[in-house]
């Protein structure tokens, strides 16, 4: 139960007080009613007596009595037995009393925290305790209790009155007549001889005082001081009203009196046309549930029209008492005071006496006798009022009203005994009711509150009597009382038992303090608080309380909210709105529906058509009656986050057989690593703009903006350029909505002129759960102002689902706000500990002056290319913008992948791509070639080709490209040399010609894919020729290179027929040149089928060091410049990979090799050695294989061309075109014990190759044996030093042969002369020895048996080897 | 048997719920909604005096005029609600036992499944399948 203003022992004292009834004379009325007031009403303010009285009890004890309070009444009289239950005029007037009595706005609320759960609720509920003190007013007297019962008659005569005497007579006869006649069942009166108090109103305005102080001595004589009074009044005149403010104390009674009043007539009314109560026309229809608002409307003036009646009778507000002074005031206090001590107390101390007296002499023998008597009683039994237990009852009652509540308790407990014992069950449970409460009130509380006395009673009153008005009293007393004691659980259980169908009111009010109990219990049940919250505003709804049944649901909200019982939500929210929407607060309404909305909710399909349709319903009438400019909407949701901004026009993919520039666009997915990269490349271009230097401001251009990217800053946004804004809508409902005029709304703050906004309209539907995303477009002009993008949806159509039989279309207008919040912060303590966003300016662009804007677009450009091949394509470059732009550049994530020729070497030739159509992508020479044999050869630079870094600057026309110009240059493209498909990566840089503008420069980027199939593959080696150049003498190096070129045909293509032509080897490197071919095959074109190989072969002479020389060779009939455009290009364009390659590489490698490194270097020497001996073997020649390829397409033949690119590092190592697959790492033991330095290994394969050795002789030598026995053959031993340093040579001719079988042969043979040499060599020196054989006798011989050793000079001896060849030179010695 | 059987989260709010078809299901919710504060009152009034080792049954929550409410509590927290027609009185202790046992172990097979995110909505048909067998049988 909720707190109370009143202490408990205060409201139940006021429960019950003496009754004091009133006649009139009509000249005392009309006295009165100048005040507009009548007698009693007149009094009522001052009833509460604030001295003590004192009285004695039967036991001559002195009772003292406190805070009294009478009960002033006039008489109403009515013949009908009162009835069991309010009649329904009591329960309109008890309604009207709750309607009225409603929560004061702004009162502060206490707030209750029961486990997770605050609530913020009022703890008073003051239009409960209304309605109490009404309800207990209107109790009906019954013949059971005594209590409402009068005690005593106030007879009031005016002064005025020709014989007040003679007046007071008629109305003490009226009195008695009334009381005995048994004309009338009400009003009840306590005792048959009623105290009747003689009452002389003086009106001091109009009457003789001398006068009435006369007829009061009259009256003295004939009714004794103590019974009667004067009292004198209305001391101020109408006139001076006005003067002087005169506290009214009858405005705080005014409400209740009218209504009571009311009640009284209506009751007096009713009862004269009984049994047609039910179809009275007052008696409203609040039974409905639906809540239109006619029925609210009709309440209200109905309560109204209540209101004002009373008030237009009493001549409006504020003027009763008019004719009162402060001193009237007294006076009537001072009587009511002289009344209650002077008479009604000692009137009430005889009578408890005589009862008293009676009762001991009768209890112990009319009870019995009478119990004889009568034998059998029924349950509905009445006793007669003389009756000896109803004395006792009687004496109980006026001691409790005197509030001896000792004594009263024992009569009551006597009573009660009696009773039951008579099985008279009302009297009883009045009995028991009573005697609970004064066991109660007693103050030293010498026994416990019997509960159960109330239980029974209450019980009784229900179940046996029917009677749920005493019941109603019942338990509204002995639920304050448990609320007293703290057993709210008790009491809620009581309050709960008491709600039943017949009053919807009372089972609310009721609900209502049991969910108040729930919720004071020490362990707050916050559900049950809440549960019967709800309980209670269903019944206040039924019962036409629509204001308090929205207190309640809203009470019960708190509860219930996001606490994902949806379904109770959904219903609360539902109720809440309804009856918001019904009390004219539409804003509370939609806001209530709104969550029904928004929420994700669980309802059917039908049930959420119907929110909706509710919904809108409400939207419309508020936002119609309000004028609100467009509020908000719930529906669709906004994903705010997922707004995406993209700067520039929606590009075009494609213009005829032009392909645009893909750059970026909506339909692409953010993407971390792909923005990284292209970061990175931006970061390229600006440095290579800034002369290598990246700005410290640098700030990668972003085009769209999304969730991901970094919003921190404004965007900027170029004038005339158009912004797009993509919204994410999603529908939470089953039900399809449509949209309809989506615009976006936005505020700026303009420096200069006014903008205008353009409307993009889109017609939607967004169907169930269907996320869309929509793209409304902004396009802003004029100058710099920061555009504060306030985008919203302007208007959204709603269309019922299309299920339903009847289609009718609700069309709302509304707004959605896009609010977007920055990421989490999650940098600092604070940003940690709290959830803190950071900003998102994704919509608040800065709009700057003009940028020059360019569109790429690419004419012929392939999307399948075998490896290796080269083709020819067109790139066209269109300024859009009124702005020139320059400094055009590009940067690729592949630059050996494309080439816009190098301007050294290329003529400029205007270009077009119909009339180079069936051109060779390569360039030939004009010139048939002079001779087969003879190589062409060319100087060329890198530097033409290849730019220091990634970026390509991009060659146009005078280097600016002029609003409105475009410009074509040819691209040609080399396929990937690895096969798969390929993403390539463009990014194109321009900037505008004018200077400081905000954005610096423009990028557009380009992405398109390759697929590149197998064509070649190409295997070279090179190997040192064992022949002494001795047909090219003239060359002094004779550093003679055999370089074999294995070129296979792997292409898989199995549809068309690819033939592959070697057009042309080119080779390029700075000490070699390619020689002839050798071939032993010459003449044969060479041509590869599928799966075939082919093996070329070249000579290799090195040359003097040259920078740069790629070499042409072979093939008479079609000579291509390899140097040039594009062969040259890509040439260098791979070697600068391949390099930066082979950079990386070594690192991953030497983390392997470091051990056996560091073991060598142990000794310097072997390191030495190692190098020059790695000098010696050196190559480094590119070779370029350039190919055609014949493919039959779609029945025509093309054909393709390409080149392969092979780099031969050293002599006898392969290399191929096919960059070798990644080896996996070995994986390395992991040794603790140090490992034993192995023993050094002289790289004696490598040290063999320091020099070379040929032997020059006759091969066949006739010789006379028959003459001469010693043939003597003189034999040339050439050394050449292949190393760059010198090279310390030791030739032995000593036959050392170990095995037997070279013994045998070489016995037979002898060097003659000097047959140990120890020579130097300087670098590259070829140095011819002549020695001498002396054979014995014809034969074969082998001549190769001279050791020789070579070491590097000022190296131990112990690294010399052996540099003897394997294979046997042979001679042939005739005899002649 | 049961008319409506409803799992609650440690945090009070619903895992699980699911009543006769026939009848008003905003009842029940309000039903199981409001037996949240008895289930407490009951956990808080026997954890003090035994601890762990307490009754996971709770036995009737309380009746109401139609229908009486029975909880149980897995270690957890975990509520389990049965709400049974007042009028079936054939239903004894025993058999609500068993219920709720039976009702636990298939908890927990929901709860082993690897897929099953803590904290979120039941729907496993394992489960729909136990429950639907607790359920009031109607045509």
């Amino acid at each position: 139960m909720a707190q109370c203003v009143q202490s408990v022992q205060e409201f139940v004292q006021d429960s019950f007080v003496p009754m004091v009834a009133v006649l009139c004379s009509e000249e005392a009325e009309r006295v009165t009613r100048k005040n507009n007031l009548n007698f009693a009403e007149l009094l009522r303010p001052f009833c509460r007596l604030t001295s003590e009285g004192h009285m004695r009890d039967p036991n001559n004890q002195v009772q003292v009595v406190k805070n009294l309070r009478i009960f002033v009444n006039n008489v109403v009289t009515s013949p009908n037995r009162p009835p069991t239950a309010l009649s329904h005029a009591q329960s309109k007037i008890l309604n009207e009393v709750v309607l009225s009595c409603q929560p004061q706005e702004g009162v502060v609320n206490n707030v209750v925290t029961a486990g997770d759960y605050d609530l913020n609720f009022s703890a008073t509920t003051p239009w409960f305790e209304t309605y109490r003190e009404n309800f207990l007013q209107s109790m009906p007297a019954s013949d059971h209790e005594f209590l409402n019962h009068y005690l005593a008659c106030l007879l009031v005569v005016s002064s005025t009155e020709a014989v007040p005497v003679e007046q007071f007579l008629k109305l003490s006869q009226e009195q008695h007549r009334i009381q005995h006649s048994g004309e009338y069942t009400n009003p009840k009166w306590f005792i048959p001889n009623t105290l009747k108090y003689y009452v002389l109103l003086h009106d001091m305005s109009e009457g003789d005082e001398q006068r009435a102080d006369a007829v009061y001595e009259d009256m003295k004589q004939r009714y004794g001081s103590q019974g009667c009074y004067l009292l004198k009044m209305n001391t101020r005149s109408f006139s001076a009203e006005g003067d002087e403010q005169i506290p009214d104390p009858w405005s705080q009674y005014l409400q209740r009196n009218i209504l009571h009043t009311q009640v009284r007539t209506a009751i007096g009314d009713l009862n004269g046309v009984s049994g047609s109560l039910e179809s009275h026309p007052l008696q409203l229809d609040i039974t409905s549930s639906s809540g239109s608002l006619h029925t609210l409307g009709a309440v209200k003036t109905e309560l109204k029209k209540g209101a004002r009646d009373p008030e237009s009778l009493a001549g409006g507000a504020g003027s009763h008492g008019a004719c009162l002074t402060l001193n009237d005031h007294d006076h009537i206090r001072q009587f009511i005071q002289e009344f209650t001590f002077r008479g009604l107390l000692p009137h009430i101390e005889k009578n408890i006496r005589q009862l008293n007296d009676q009762s001991r002499f009768t209890k112990s023998l009319i009870t019995s006798i009478d119990r004889i008597l009568s034998g059998s009683f029924s349950e509905n039994m009445v006793y007669p009022p003389e009756a000896p237990e109803l004395q006792i009852r009687k004496m109980a009652d006026l001691c409790f009203l005197v509030q001896h509540y000792e004594l009263a308790y024992s009569c009551y407990h006597t009573a009660k005994k009696d009773f039951l014992s008579d099985q008279a069950m009302l009297y009883a449970a009045g009995a028991l009711e009573m005697a609970a409460v004064s066991a109660f009130l007693q103050a030293g509380a010498p026994r416990p509150y019997p509960a159960h006395y109330m239980d029974t009673a209450i019980q009784t009153y229900r179940d046996v009597c029917k009677n749920m008005v005493l019941a109603e009293r019942c338990v509204l007393l002995n639920a304050e009382i448990l609320k007293s004691q703290g057993k709210y659980s008790d009491a809620a259980t009581l309050l709960i038992k008491m709600t039943s169908e017949d009053s919807d009111l009372r089972s609310a009010l009721l609900l209502e303090q049991a969910a108040h109990c729930f919720i004071n219990m020490r362990n707050p049940m916050v559900r049950k608080f809440a549960f019967h919250m709800i309980l209670a505003g269903h019944r206040f709804s039924k019962a036409g309380q629509r204001r308090h049944a929205l207190r309640c649901y809203c009470q019960a909200m708190q509860v219930y909210k996001e606490r994902s019982w949806s379904l109770a939500e959904d219903h609360i929210n539902f109720t809440i709105g309804r009856q918001s929407f019904t009390l004219r607060q539409p804003e509370k309404a939609v806001i209530a529906f709104r969550q029904i909305l928004t929420n994700d909710s669980r309802q059917t399909a039908t049930q959420q058509s119907a929110f909706l349709r509710e919904y809108l319903y409400v939207y419309k009438v508020t936002t119609s009656a309000q004028k609100i400019h467009l509020p908000q909407l719930p529906l669709p949701c906004i994903h705010c986050s997922a707004t995406r901004v993209y700067f520039g026009h929606e590009r075009r993919l494609a213009e005829g057989e032009k392909q645009a520039a893909t750059h970026v666009s909506l339909d692409q997915e953010y993407d971390q690593d792909s923005a990284d990269m292209w970061c990175h490349l931006e970061e390229q271009l600006v440095a290579a703009a800034n002369r290598g230097i990246v700005p410290v401001n640098f700030q990668p251009t972003q085009c769209c903006l999304n969730s991901q990217t970094d919003n921190q800053r404004h965007p900027l946004a170029v004038v005339e350029e158009p912004i797009i804004v993509e919204v994410t809508f999603r529908n939470p409902l089953k039900v399809s909505l449509a949209l309809s005029n989506l615009s976006l709304l936005w505020r700026f703050t303009a420096d200069d002129a006014p903008p205008s906004k353009e409307k993009m309209t889109n017609e939607l539907a967004i169907t169930n759960e269907e996320i869309l995303a929509l793209g409304v477009g902004v396009t802003v002009y004029s100058g710099f102002f920061v555009l504060c993008c306030h985008i919203n949806i302007h208007s959204v159509d709603l269309l019922l689902p299309t299920g339903q039989q009847t289609f009718d279309v609700m069309v709302v207008h509304g707004k959605q706000d896009l609010m977007i919040q920055g990421p989490r912060l999650n940098q600092t303590k604070e940003d940690k500990m709290t959830v803190r966003h950071g900003h998102d300016q994704r919509l608040n662009f800065i709009v700057t002056s003009p940028m020059p804007l360019m569109e790429i677009f690419f004419l012929q450009f392939p999307t399948a290319l075998l490896c290796g091949e080269i083709r020819k394509a067109y790139v066209e470059f269109c300024n859009v913008s009124s702005v020139a732009l320059c400094g055009l550049r590009v940067v690729s994530t592949h630059p050996d992948f494309f080439s816009f020729g190098s301007q050294a070497t290329t003529p400029l030739t205007p270009v077009s791509p119909t009339s180079a159509e069936n051109n060779s992508a390569y360039k030939t020479l004009a010139t048939p070639p002079q001779s087969g044999s003879a190589a062409f050869e060319m100087l060329v630079s890198a530097e033409d080709f290849s730019q220091p870094s990634g970026v390509i600057d991009i060659p146009i026309d005078g280097s600016t490209l002029q609003p409105g110009e475009s410009t074509q240059l040819p691209l040609w493209l080399r396929g990937p040399d690895q096969e798969g498909v390929h993403e390539i990566n463009f990014l194109f840089y321009y900037e505008s010609t004018g200077k400081g503008n905000k954005i610096s420069h423009r990028v557009l980027r380009h992405t398109v894919f390759i697929c590149a199939s197998r064509s070649l593959s190409v295997q070279a080696s090179a190997c040192r020729s064992c022949v002494p150049p001795h047909h090219s003498l003239g060359d002094k190096g004779g550093g003679g290179t055999l370089i074999f070129i294995d070129v296979e045909n792997i292409n898989m293509s199995e549809a068309g027929m690819r033939e592959f032509h070697i057009v042309q080897v080119s080779s390029s490197s700075q000490h070699w040149r390619l020689h002839k071919c050798i071939n032993p095959a010459k003449d044969k074109d060479c041509k590869l089928t599928s799966r075939e190989r082919a093996k070329l072969c070249f000579r290799a002479t090195r040359c003097k060091p040259q920078k740069g020389t790629p070499y042409r060779i072979n093939k008479p009939y079609l000579s291509i410049i390899s140097s040039s455009t594009p062969c040259g290009d890509f040439f260098f364009r791979g070697c600068q990979t391949s390099e930066s390659q082979r950079l990386d590489a070594p690192s991953s490698r030497t983390s392997c090799s470091s051990k056996s490194q560091s073991c060598v270097s142990t000794e310097d020497r072997s390191s030495d050695i190692t190098n020059i001996v790695r000098k010696c073997n050196e190559l480094d020649l590119n070779i370029i294989v350039i190919w055609k390829a014949y493919v039959v397409e779609d029945n025509k033949q093309l054909i393709l061309e390409g080149q392969l690119h092979v780099a031969l590092q050293t002599i006898g190592k392969e290399a191929s075109s096919l960059t070798p697959r990644e080896e996996a790492q070995e994986m390395v033991l992991l040794k603790f014990k140090s490992q034993l330095p192995p023993p050094v290994i002289l790289p004696s394969a490598e040290l063999s190759q320091l020099v070379k050795t040929s032997l020059h002789y006759p091969e066949t030598y006739t010789h006379p044996f028959v003459q001469d026995s010693l043939c003597v053959v003189p034999v040339t031993l050439t050394l050449s030093n292949c190393s760059l340093a010198q090279v310390d040579v030791i030739i032995d001719l000593r036959h050392k042969g170990t095995s037997p079988e070279t013994l045998e042969v070489h016995s037979s043979f002898t060097w003659v002369g000097q047959t140990q040499y120890k020579l130097q060599l300087k670098p590259q020196e070829v140095l011819c020895l002549t020695l001498q054989a002396c054979f014995l006798q014809a034969g074969v011989y082998n001549l190769n048996t001279p050791r020789v050793f070579a070491k590097p000079a000022e190296q131990g001896a112990m690294c010399e080897t052996s540099q003897q060849t394997a294979s046997p030179s042979l001679i042939f010695i005739n005899n002649a | 048997m049961a008319v409506c059987i409803a799992v609650i989260a440690k945090e009070n709010y619903p895992l699980y719920i699911r009543s006769v078809p026939t009848q008003n299901e905003l009842k029940f919710h309000y039903t199981v909604h409001t037996s949240l504060d008895v289930v407490e009152e009951k956990i808080s009034a026997v954890g003090k005096s035994l601890g762990d080792q307490r009754e996971l049954y709770l036995g009737l929550l309380y009746p109401t005029e139609d229908y009486k409410v029975y909880g149980y509590v897995t270690n957890s927290k975990v509520k389990f609600v049965i709400v049974v027609d007042s009028s079936n009185t054939s239903l004894r202790d025993n058999e609500i036992r068993s219920m709720f046992r039976k009702l636990h172990n298939s908890f927990t097979d929901v709860m082993c499944n690897p897929f099953h995110n803590p904290g979120d909505q039941i729907q496993s048909k394992a489960f729909d399948g136990i429950v639907s067998g607790m359920m009031v049988q109607t045509g």
